[in-house]
């Protein structure tokens, strides 16, 4: 079967004249040269190199990139994730926010979704030595809900933690350079007020990212905020959304990053019962990778992995301390399961020992 | 159709091409639709000559019918059922994915999707010894969740290797690399893409709607004929090379609030059969991996059948001590 060239990547336009003049498979373009091309079908030079060099993308490029799954379990086994300061979370989620996927915490007002960006965006600059990823973080505020003296609070602490870690020479030599200073400096905050500036902040994150090549979270705190205002038609909304989702994963899954985002609960009514769920509709939930659920049991906080490609569902009990975000003391501990997946748990364990 | 070129058929040599052109006739389709006597007498050459390209020209650009009893022949020796390794899935798919058919597997975030796909490649990859084509859209493919599943299928550590091995992955994240992908699959005609021995026999798209619903919705036309050409090339896929094809599709909800898969009606008429996969439990918050499977279209069995399964069929212990087991796995 021949690729018709309205599958190429090209404006509609350049489209619409090369059918026009009777070019309609990739094929009966592989022959032309450029001034051909510009004869045949009055394309200007730029447009008739940019359709020769699809075709030829679609001709030699062999399927793109590929790899077998043994590949790709080995660069996972190499891509640390990120901590999060409560060894039940890290446990559950087999050691932590994975780098190069994308995960969503949801959840009401003043659970500590924030909290938890902010946690990670500390957590994610935690030295190599430590079991850490040793990254700088991006954070993108939508809410205005960025909150510099609580980053320095749960940095203070987290040096704290380190500093009394600290046994060989590697790790006391990287703690006089692990300082709240150099914590804030390499965190990174962007506000964006509405959806356009999100997405143009999206857009040119590939130029941020190759300027900052240390970056290895990406914060959106919260997607929701700045799609849930007034949107006249809601189809378009949906459209924006999903075109998010898939830049936010090509740009995590490419760059090694891992990208956390926040959302909001929402009602649902179904007859004469509701229930909360997620915020933006159900096609966004395809959107992450992995779900955390943030959510009152009574006066305690428990965090719920709802949906995940390599992790069992769980509820895990935490709470927000000065310090951050935190596990709870041993004996109120809720009746957990244990989770299924542990694949590096040698791994996981030893982080665990490193950090907490 | 095709535009002109000298070569393509005895005769039609760079004079006539030109002259051709001359005469506004630039495709097959322009010479076939053309008036031959007209032509010929325009572009100065033998009636006969013209007449003989256009037969040659209609010869190699048409299809030839096949005898019913050939088919049949063709479908016997060639379908192969593939076992989805999952007992109740099977079956709702008549005993499992068919080859050369499209089947789509659709259900809400957390549903169980991609642990179906996972366990259909592990499956197929370790059981079977035949390759798979894994198409990830989503970031979703997790390796150690497959060697884990493979895991629990054997112990030993070079056989899940292999059976790793014969999975090829690709990760796209738009429609035109799936596109591109897709067509360069078919252009070298899948085999190459296959590793370590075995042909492949299952193509997996996880999930074609992440690349196709950013396409569609607002004022924008373009998303419709990219989503058909998609659905073109995968089904041509499936039927040339005898591949099962499996393709996931997220869910949306009507105006009473019943689930339905996504993508709209043009889609539904793609995929041969569609299951629609839920969580057994209405609360958002609950730890259960049981998921019912409801068929919602095939052509071989009565619809709205409904299966219960559990997702940790594929990885369960058949000896009650499969963490333990892996632990070992580790350490050695």
């Amino acid at each position: 079967m021949q690729r018709p060239v309205s599958t190429l990547s090209l404006g509609s336009s350049v489209i619409v004249k090369l059918v026009s003049n009777g070019f309609q498979f990739s094929a009966d373009l592989l022959h032309l040269t450029a001034l051909q091309l510009r004869k045949e079908t009055g394309l200007t030079q730029q447009e008739a190199l940019e359709v020769l060099q699809a075709v030829g993308r679609g001709e030699g490029g062999g399927g793109g990139a590929s790899m077998t799954a043994l590949d790709l379990l080995q660069k996972e086994e190499e891509l640390r994730s990120i901590v999060t300061f409560s060894s039940q979370l890290d446990t559950a989620l087999g050691g932590g926010i994975p780098v190069g996927k994308t995960t969503e915490i949801c959840g009401v007002p003043g659970i500590g979704k924030t909290q938890l960006c902010l946690q990670l965006a500390v957590d994610v600059q935690v030295p190599q030595c430590f079991g850490g990823v040793g990254g700088q973080a991006l954070f993108i505020d939508t809410e205005g809900s960025f909150i510099v003296e609580r980053a320095v609070d749960i940095a203070t602490a987290t040096v704290q933690h380190c500093s009394l870690l600290a046994e060989d020479s590697e790790q006391r030599e990287a703690v006089t350079t692990f300082t709240v200073e150099t914590i804030l400096s390499n965190m990174f905050v962007v506000r964006c007020r509405d959806y356009v500036e999100l997405l143009a902040e999206i857009h040119l994150l590939p130029n941020f990212l190759s300027q900052h090549p240390r970056v290895r979270l990406l914060v959106i705190d919260s997607v929701a905020s700045p799609f849930r205002q007034l949107f006249d038609d809601m189809s378009q909304r949906t459209r924006l959304l999903n075109g998010l989702a898939q830049q936010l994963i090509s740009t995590a899954t490419s760059r090694d990053i891992a990208v956390v985002m926040t959302n909001h609960m929402t009602t649902r009514v179904q007859g004469s019962h509701s229930q909360h769920v997620p915020a933006l509709g159900d096609s966004w939930g395809h959107a992450p990778t992995i779900r955390l659920l943030l959510h009152w049991a009574g006066a305690r906080r428990l965090a719920s992995i709802f949906k995940s490609p390599g992790h069992a569902d769980a509820t895990v009990q935490y709470q927000i301390t000065g310090d951050g975000f935190r596990d709870v003391e041993q004996s109120e501990q809720p009746e957990s399961k244990r989770p299924r997946t542990e694949t590096d748990q040698s791994a996981a364990s030893q982080r665990d020992d490193g950090v907490s | 159709m095709v535009v002109l070129r000298e070569g393509m058929c005895p005769g039609l040599d760079e004079d006539l091409v030109r002259d051709l052109r001359a005469a506004d006739i630039k495709t097959v389709e322009d010479l076939v639709a053309s008036d031959t006597e007209a032509l010929a007498q325009k572009c100065s050459v033998s009636y006969k000559a013209l007449f003989a390209i256009r037969r040659v020209l209609l010869a190699q650009h048409t299809a030839f019918p096949v005898s019913g009893a050939d088919l049949y022949e063709e479908l016997l020796s060639s379908t192969a059922i593939i076992s989805t390794g999952n007992p109740s899935l099977d079956k709702l798919l008549d005993s499992g994915l068919y080859t050369g058919e499209i089947t789509e597997l659709s259900g809400g975030p957390g549903s169980g999707k991609s642990q179906v796909c996972f366990g259909v490649a592990a499956h197929i990859s370790y059981q079977l010894k035949q390759g798979v084509i894994y198409i990830d859209t989503t970031g979703g493919l997790t390796a150690s969740r497959l060697l884990q599943m493979l895991q629990t299928e054997t112990s030993n550590k070079e056989e899940q290797m292999e059976a790793l091995q014969r999975i090829r992955i690709f990760r796209l994240f738009d429609v035109f690399s799936l596109l591109e992908c897709l067509y360069s699959l078919q252009g070298s005609g899948l085999q190459q893409a296959s590793v370590g021995g075995g042909s492949v026999k299952a193509v997996i798209v996880d999930s074609v709607s992440a690349v196709i619903s950013p396409l569609l919705g607002g004022k924008y036309n373009e998303g419709m004929s990219l989503m058909i050409q998609v659905a073109r090339v995968l089904k041509t896929m499936a039927k040339d090379f005898n591949v099962a094809t499996l393709v996931t599709n997220h869910v949306t909800r009507g105006g009473s609030g019943e689930v339905q898969p996504g993508l709209g009606v043009s889609w539904s008429h793609i995929p041969r059969t569609r299951i629609l996969l839920e969580r057994m439990e209405k609360t958002t918050i609950s730890h259960s991996s049981l998921r019912s499977a409801t068929l919602i279209k095939s052509s071989r069995q009565p619809c709205h059948i409904k299966e219960e399964f559990d997702l940790q069929w594929w990885s369960r212990s058949k000896d009650g001590s499969s963490g333990k087991r892996k632990l070992d796995d580790t350490d050695s």
